[in-house]
């Protein structure tokens, strides 16, 4: 039993004309492709800075007042505010002398917090963190020390010794400083903390919402952002997402040119096949239709290859830019498929004009 | 099929009864007029043609390139409209029409035959012949088939086209034709492209048609294939200078009357 449908004519039309049809497909599979994989890493782009930035350390400082301490279990008073997401790390600071008789900034913390939160500092060697009586030493810091190896400090009288495990670099004040273990410090110093550097994931909102709620918590503290950390990676996210918008655009209309091109020789080497159709009766909206459903088949196969494709290379930038695997996302299917028919419509309206100006006498004439 | 016969005469095309050739008439042009706006300015195409075939009737097309032979066939075929006059194929004035209307216009009433066959390369002999039911209304396999039988095809009905010889391709071209039952058969240079062997094969065929009483319009630049018709209608400069109604007796039926 033979029958004739527009699908049937449409599939035999396609595997007639393939190199043609193979041209039209890979450039709507480029166009899903690029779209995916840049649609894919935009949606896990935030997440995916955010957890860059938090490379970067504290983005949020508190302070008590000038002399005072911080109040009785701050520490985890700030971590409840600004949730279990949130790192944060408490520092005391005093002004001792060195054993070679010169001041220096002396500041007690917790080392497996300060770790966590500024893994970008360079240090040497982090002391272990049941260590009482190490010193990370400053690379300036440790110019005004005899001896590295026993730290020795004077602080109002009292004096203590140190092991120096090693040397830190920031490029910050950071190097003009010792660091020592919060409890050693306290114990020798007799001053509690006085500062919470907190790290709060997440965009510059979120830092606003957070640091809302601990003005809230803490009304006698001071609470602020480290602006430029906050306002860089708001920039630089805001940035980005503009970066891809432009690039899906852009790509978007490379290849509608590509398609436009491809859709419109399609039907120019056609024209006599069209042109036939129409003098067998072949009303307008009839032919038009074979040819948008043919752009249309095109568009929505390109989607479903250009989606894997897309999704495979989204993940291999990932990988290979964030050091995390992104998994494909079917939620951007359908921006996709929008993008996809939108090129393919686009790409469709001059082949249809050139349709509509179809002229099958003479074309059949082969004039 | 049955015809149902007016009367039979033979030249000039009159009834003394009273059914004139225009009561008869499947194709009537009165001071039919087709001009184009070219870059000189209007160029006419066809001037003020009057003229009416009958239904039953064969005729000729002659004239030499340029002289409006494509502008009449696109004009009888319902493919274009004149720009002046009036133009009744089976007594519908095509020059009113919608170019909506026109297509559906064509599909039933107009069967083409062209000189470079025009079948689709992917679809089998069958299939190109079902085309033609498919624009028109629906496909039935079976009458295709039986429409290649007819026409010497039955047993290439699942070739392609590259699989067929020219004229075996001229014979799907006329099946594909034939298939609507149109009032009209439109021939453009319907062996132009044949060896003679296959001119005689497609010449009979239309002599079949003809006797089987279709109304055959046929554009040629071939004398022995015009001889073949009842009636000649000479082109030159977009004028029709000549259309003696001679030839073979002719049948007149109402153009109502369908085979």
């Amino acid at each position: 039993m033979v029958k004739l449908s527009l699908v049937g004519m449409l599939r035999r039309s396609l595997v007639h004309r393939r190199a043609r049809s193979i041209s039209a497909l890979v450039a709507m599979t480029v166009s899903a492709g690029v779209a995916t994989a840049l649609l894919t890493l935009y949606a896990d782009l935030d997440a995916k800075l955010h957890k860059e930035f938090r490379s970067f350390g504290a983005n949020i400082v508190l302070s008590a007042p000038a002399s005072a301490p911080l109040p009785t279990n701050a520490l985890a008073r700030v971590q409840e505010a600004a949730g279990p997401d949130a790192l944060a790390a408490e520092f005391a600071y005093a002004v001792a002398t060195t054993d070679t008789g010169t001041p220096v900034v002396v500041a007690g913390t917790d080392f497996a917090a300060v770790r966590r939160l500024d893994s970008w500092w360079q240090v040497q060697s982090w002391p272990d963190a049941t260590a009482t009586d190490a010193a990370l030493l400053g690379q300036r810091a440790a110019q005004f020390i005899g001896n590295e190896h026993a730290v020795a400090l004077t602080f109002a009288g009292h004096s203590i010794t140190l092991n120096g495990a090693g040397r830190i670099k920031t490029g910050g004040d950071e190097d003009s400083r010792i660091y020592m273990p919060l409890a050693a410090f306290t114990a020798w110093a007799g001053v509690g903390p006085s500062v919470i550097e907190l790290q709060v994931p997440g965009g510059a909102a979120k830092v606003e919402a957070t640091m809302a709620r601990l003005r809230q918590e803490f009304p006698e503290m001071q609470v602020q952002p480290v602006r430029q950390l906050v306002e860089g990676e708001s920039k630089i996210v805001d940035r980005t997402h503009a970066l891809m918008y432009g690039a899906v655009l852009l790509i978007a209309l490379t290849v509608a040119v590509s398609v436009l091109a491809t859709l419109s020789a399609s039907v120019l080497e056609r024209r006599r096949d069209f042109a036939l159709m129409k003098a067998l009766g072949g009303s307008q909206m009839q032919l038009m239709g074979m040819f948008l459903l043919e752009a249309l088949v095109l568009a929505l196969a390109g989607v479903a290859v250009g989606f894997v494709v897309g999704s495979a290379a989204a993940w291999a930038i990932s990988e290979g830019n964030f050091h995390t695997a992104t998994l494909p996302r079917p939620s951007v299917l359908p921006l996709v498929l929008l993008l996809n028919v939108a090129i393919a419509a686009m790409a469709a309206l001059f082949p249809a004009r050139v349709l509509r100006g179809l002229q099958p006498a003479a074309l059949l004439k082969g004039e | 099929m049955t015809v149902s016969e007016v009367k039979v005469v033979t030249g000039p095309l009159a009834d003394p009864t009273g059914s004139t050739r225009d009561d008869c008439a499947v194709i009537a042009l009165k001071h039919v007029t087709r001009e184009y706006a070219g870059h000189g300015g209007v160029v006419r195409a066809l001037g003020d043609a009057t003229f009416s075939i009958v239904a039953g009737e064969w005729v000729a097309i002659t004239g030499p390139s340029g002289s409006g032979k494509s502008t009449l066939v696109n004009l009888i075929g319902c493919l274009d409209r004149p720009t002046a006059g009036e133009l009744k194929i089976d007594n519908v004035d095509t020059a009113s029409m919608s170019a909506t209307e026109l297509d559906r216009f064509r599909a039933d009433k107009i069967g083409f035959i062209f000189q470079q066959f025009h079948l689709i390369p992917y679809l089998s002999a069958l299939e190109n012949v079902m085309l033609a039911q498919y624009f028109h209304s629906m496909t039935d396999e079976a009458e295709a088939r039986a429409a290649l039988v007819r026409v010497g095809l039955g047993d290439r009905v699942s070739h392609v086209p590259s699989e067929l010889s020219g004229g075996e391709q001229q014979r799907v071209c006329i099946a594909r034709a034939l298939i609507n039952n149109p009032p009209i058969l439109l021939a453009d240079e319907p062996t132009g492209n044949l060896d003679a062997a296959n001119q005689k094969i497609v010449a009979e065929l239309l002599q079949d048609l003809h006797r089987n009483g279709h109304t055959i319009v046929m554009v040629t630049h071939d004398p022995e294939m015009a001889g073949l018709a009842q009636r000649r209608i000479a082109l030159s400069h977009g004028q029709v200078f000549c259309h003696p109604v001679s030839g073979p007796m002719v049948t007149l039926r109402r153009s109502t009357d369908r085979l």
